[in-house]
């Protein structure tokens, strides 16, 4: 174990999960103490094996009997276990990153709150749409002082959509709709999310409509590149596709994202975008980790 | 209200095991592993076996495995909460090593709701093909193994010709393996083979049972079958609707009869034989619509379906059981007027226990369960 | 004599056509002639269905519960039927409201290849013991034989039926037997039909729909909705009635609701125009059409081009955004209306 790297564990082994494991294992600041799942035979368990990362299958069970060997933990099981885990992890006064739409901690989209979030111990990622959407949002409700509605429509390719997000529409849509509107301070807002099954598969592409008073398109136009430099950052597939433009008495703004293609193929940005943005902040919370760590090295 | 529940259900092991209590003697002191142990089946054979233990001091541990064995607490807390009874969270695809203790396995992991089968059909397959591979593994290295049961389906040997009133163990029929809707079948079909195979390669003492239908508690009303749908749509005050001309036939058993029945094969099934587990009774949907609405004071009404004029599909799924009924002298305790009564007094209750009613679809099953 | 059962979305559909400005006199005018003639299930809403009232594909000038409360109103021996789609609609937020008004029929609709996202909704709706048909939506862009597993899917979740829908207009008669014929024989509930105008086969389409064994058709009064519109619904039933299926309409007073269409709903009767038969060869969603023309005009790119490109690129119901970048993307290629 590298005394430089924060240690962090896994939960859940499925596509979303092993994405985020092949990013960790790249992270200068992280690294994977834990993964776990609950099928030892399931294709993410046994990629981890193939790379030497210490796995287990009695699920949250695994990091509650070894509290020493993680310091924060990635959930991406679903929102009904996320619930179920944070119920036992809350005491433990640990990092938790929660990838579902359980929406029980405090929302991250780290362009815009990264700092201010890393104060909480329950850190919840939203949705792959409001990632994508949410920094857009949030400009406009910066440039403007009376933001009416703001509306997100992302369409994903069908192949990067499994059983999980299929059953979990509603709660994309509504978690979604939260993000929109704490981060613009807009009054009403829709997500929509379209599944589209064309080969070869669409990139994960996102507009964002907007109703605001007086709208200023000048002013977004001027301002949208720093937007999108601060999440290429930690989203190096985030592109701008249609600038800010004013159509039908509507702000049109859109973006699109191609994966990393770490796990699955580049075409599922939609998972992508929701991991780098995990890896963000968890390795926001590793550089203060380690700045304090070495801070107290020094003392001694 | 959690008592009248269990009240509902202790009434029912007492009425069914009435003088078979000597019949299941084999089971004092062991130990018993249940795959899939908080289903529908799990819960039921825990139910009858915690009764043998408070009841006639059979002293049988229970060890109940599922990967969503915490939902116990509230689907039975009477039940999650016993000393002889232990969960065991663990997704039966992993590799498990049994304690040396077990003397008895009952494989009930993999997920009837054939909803889930059409999302996922992948992952259907892979639960019951994986999974099975798996327990039977870990069984073959088991010192003191006495009977395995496989709880496979009805449903394996394709659809049952209409003309054929019930279908018994040694009839196969058909299923088109390249569609996806055969998902379920072929895995549960699959998984008997894999049986066979262990029992003779490995030399282990398998039996196979075949459920049919049943409507009982800790069956959620919003399973997609008949009877589900006409119970449901009853207790909404009707009208209760049938999808097709009502000529389709089903038979339905009572669950403390599938749990005796179940307990028997176990203990005394013939190694290598298959049972039909299920109601020979065969009914249509509208005479069960009809007695289903008889037990509503409002009596609500009966709507057949369409497209009763472009030749309805009719089927069939009544099991022939007289190899359980002549071999292990098993009968119905329960039949199905009263499994009907039973099942929506039950449900009433719940419903006012949990507020109209609960949705259960917000907690859709998944294959991870 | 064989039954057809009628399902009339004048006051959804058509609100395609009107940019979804249905108002409520139009609303009470038409159902209540609607409900006069006996049309068994009478569908009213946004053009894209329950929930769907966005800036994506238009915003409407009342909200969904305003639009159900004047057509419950107005509907006594008529079904009040609504058309939902999983993706826009949640069940917290849309569809609970809708049971509570009284919605009695419910088609839950996804794209052909994507039933699985209506699990939910469906098992809901069944769950509240109201009617639920599943509907497959742009069914031209799947094969008869995944057509019907995702048919089979949404019959797994509870829908009673299954519509299938050509709402991009793209089909010929040949394409429509084979396909519900092969449903037809793969399903155990009834299957149905829903068709539009683009390229003058709808009519033709829902006869060969009838005779493979459908028993659902829709139908728009003077074939008010989306694009070219649909069929016309007041034609289908004289030609059914007249080939010995039976209605249960009245065919006076659906001529008379039609009458009511025409002058209280409609500027323009529907026909096809060009813009119509290339979204139809295209095979793109009906309903993009006046999107389309506009945000070409926009750009001075060719509509025509546009959508040939949108299918090229095969977008589904929905995607309306899109638009902007293929017509930017012809504007910046040089791709202008000559």
């Amino acid at each position: 174990m590298n005394a430089n790297k924060l240690k962090v564990a896994i939960i859940g082994s499925g596509n979303i999960g092993t994405d985020l494991l092949i990013k960790t294992l790249r992270s200068t600041f992280l690294e994977c103490a834990l993964f776990i799942g609950r099928n030892l035979g399931s294709p993410g368990m046994t990629k981890a094996g193939s790379l030497g990362v210490r796995t287990s299958d009695l699920g949250i069970e695994a990091i509650l009997r070894d509290p020493g060997c993680w310091d924060l933990v990635f959930d991406a099981t679903s929102a009904r276990d996320h619930r179920y885990h944070w119920s036992l992890l809350e005491n433990l006064k640990k990092i938790v990153i929660d990838m579902t739409p359980a929406r029980v901690g405090e929302m991250c989209i780290p362009a815009i709150n990264l700092d201010t979030c890393r104060q909480s111990k329950n850190v919840n990622m939203v949705t792959c749409g409001g990632q994508a959407s949410i920094p857009l949002a949030h400009l406009i409700g910066k440039v403007h002082e009376e933001v009416e509605y703001i509306e997100v429509v992302s369409s994903i390719a069908s192949r990067s959509a499994g059983p999980a997000t299929r059953i979990s529409i509603d709660e994309y849509v509504e978690t979604t709709e939260e993000g929109i509107k704490l981060f613009s301070g807009c009054a009403r807002s829709k997500a929509i999310l379209i599944l589209n099954p064309a080969q070869p598969c669409i990139n994960m592409q996102t507009t964002v409509f907007a109703k605001v008073k007086d709208p200023d398109v000048d002013k977004l136009r001027s301002l949208i590149g720093e937007t999108v430099k601060r999440i290429q950052i930690y989203v190096p597939g985030y592109q701008l596709l249609v600038p800010p433009t004013l159509e039908n008495n509507r702000i049109v703004i859109m973006v699109k994202v191609e994966g990393l293609g770490d796990y699955l193929p580049r075409y599922a940005g939609n998972l992508d975008i929701i991991n780098c943005a995990a890896i963000a902040i968890a390795e926001q919370y590793a550089k203060e980790h380690l700045t304090q760590l070495h801070a107290e090295t020094r003392l001694k | 209200m959690k008592e009248a529940r269990v009240d509902r259900v202790l009434e029912d092991c007492r009425q069914v095991l009435g003088d078979a209590v000597d019949a299941l003697g084999g089971l004092r002191g062991e130990s018993v592993l249940i795959t899939g142990g908080t289903g529908f089946i799990g819960s039921w054979l825990a139910e009858l076996v915690t009764f043998l233990n408070d009841h006639h001091d059979f002293r049988t541990r229970l060890m109940l495995l599922s990967s969503r064995a915490h939902l116990l607490i509230d689907k039975a807390p009477h039940l999650a909460t016993r000393k002889d009874i232990t969960l065991i969270a663990r997704d039966v695809r992993s590799a498990i090593e049994i304690p040396s203790e077990v003397g008895w396995i009952i494989h009930a992991a993999g997920n009837p709701d054939n909803r889930l089968h059409a999302s996922d059909p992948a992952g259907t397959i892979d639960v019951i093909v994986s999974g099975t591979t798996s327990i039977l593994e870990a069984s073959s290295r088991l010192p003191n193994l006495k009977k395995f049961l496989n709880i496979s389906s009805g449903l394996v040997n394709g659809p049952q010709p209409f003309d054929l009133d019930s279908i018994q163990e040694s009839w196969y029929g058909g299923i088109d393996c390249s569609s996806v809707s055969s998902a379920y079948a072929e895995a549960k079909r699959i998984g008997e083979t894999l049986c066979a195979a262990y029992r003779s390669q490995y030399r282990l003492p398998i039996v196979n049972a075949r459920p049919f239908a049943f409507i009982g508690p800790y069956q959620s009303l919003d399973r997609p079958w008949a009877i589900n749908n006409f119970i449901r749509d009853g207790l909404l005050g009707g009208p209760i609707r049938i999808l097709g001309d009502g000529e389709t036939v089903r038979s339905y058993m009572y669950p403390s009869d599938m749990a005796l029945w179940l307990l028997r094969i176990l203990l005394h099934g013939k190694v290598g034989l298959t049972y039909n587990v299920g109601s020979p009774q065969g009914v249509t949907l509208r005479q069960l619509a009809e007695k289903i609405a008889s037990y509503f004071p409002t009596n609500p009404r009966i709507i057949l379906g369409l497209a009763l004029d472009r030749g309805v599909r009719r089927s069939k799924f009544v099991p022939d059981v007289n190899l359980p009924q002549k071999e292990l002298g098993l009968d119905l305790k329960v039949n199905l007027e009263e499994a009907i009564r039973r099942t929506i007094l039950w449900n009433k209750e719940q419903s006012k226990k949990r507020g109209v009613y609960q949705t259960i679809v917000n907690d859709a099953s998944t294959n991870e369960e | 004599m064989p039954n057809i059962l009628i399902s009339d979305p004048t006051l959804r559909d058509g609100n395609h056509a009107v940019r979804h400005q249905l108002n409520k006199s139009q609303i009470a005018g038409y159902a209540k002639a609607a409900d006069a003639a006996g049309i068994p299930i009478v569908e009213v809403g946004h053009g894209n269905g329950l929930g769907a009232s966005s800036l994506q594909v238009g915003e409407g000038l009342l909200d969904d519960r305003t639009i159900l409360k004047v057509a419950r109103e107005n509907l006594t021996h008529s079904k009040l039927g609504l058309h939902v789609m999983p993706g826009f609609a949640t069940i917290n937020k849309d569809i609970k409201a809708a049971i509570e008004i009284g919605v009695d029929v419910f088609r839950v609709a996804s794209h052909c290849t994507e039933a699985d996202i209506t699990q939910r909704h469906i098992g809901y709706i069944r769950e509240k013991g109201r009617e639920v048909y599943g509907v497959l939506m742009m069914s031209h862009m799947a094969s008869k034989e995944i057509l019907a597993e995702e048919a089979m899917k949404m019959e797994s979740y509870g829908a009673e039926g299954i519509v299938i829908m050509d709402s991009a207009g793209a089909y010929l008669p040949g394409d429509v037997t084979e396909r519900i014929a092969h449903l037809v024989s793969a399903l155990t509930i009834p299957i149905g039909f829903h068709a539009h105008n683009n390229l003058g086969m709808a009519i033709a389409n829902s006869i060969a729909a009838a005779r493979a064994g459908t028993s659902i058709l829709d139908g728009t009064a003077r074939g008010f909705g989306a694009g070219a519109g649909n069929t016309q619904l007041e034609v289908l039933v004289a030609v059914l009635e007249k080939m010995g299926f039976s209605t249960g309409i009245d065919l006076y007073k659906i001529l008379d609701a039609a009458e009511v269409a025409e002058k209280e709903l409609m500027k323009t009767i529907p026909s096809i125009k060009s813009i119509s038969v290339v979204s139809g060869l295209a095979g793109v969603f009906s309903g993009f059409a006046k999107h389309v023309e506009r945000i070409a005009g926009e750009y001075g790119v060719d509509p025509r081009d546009v959508f040939f490109e949108l299918g090229r690129r095969k977008v589904v119901a929905g995607q309306e955004d899109l638009i902007i970048e293929v017509a930017m993307e012809l504007a910046a290629s040089g791709k202008r209306r000559s």
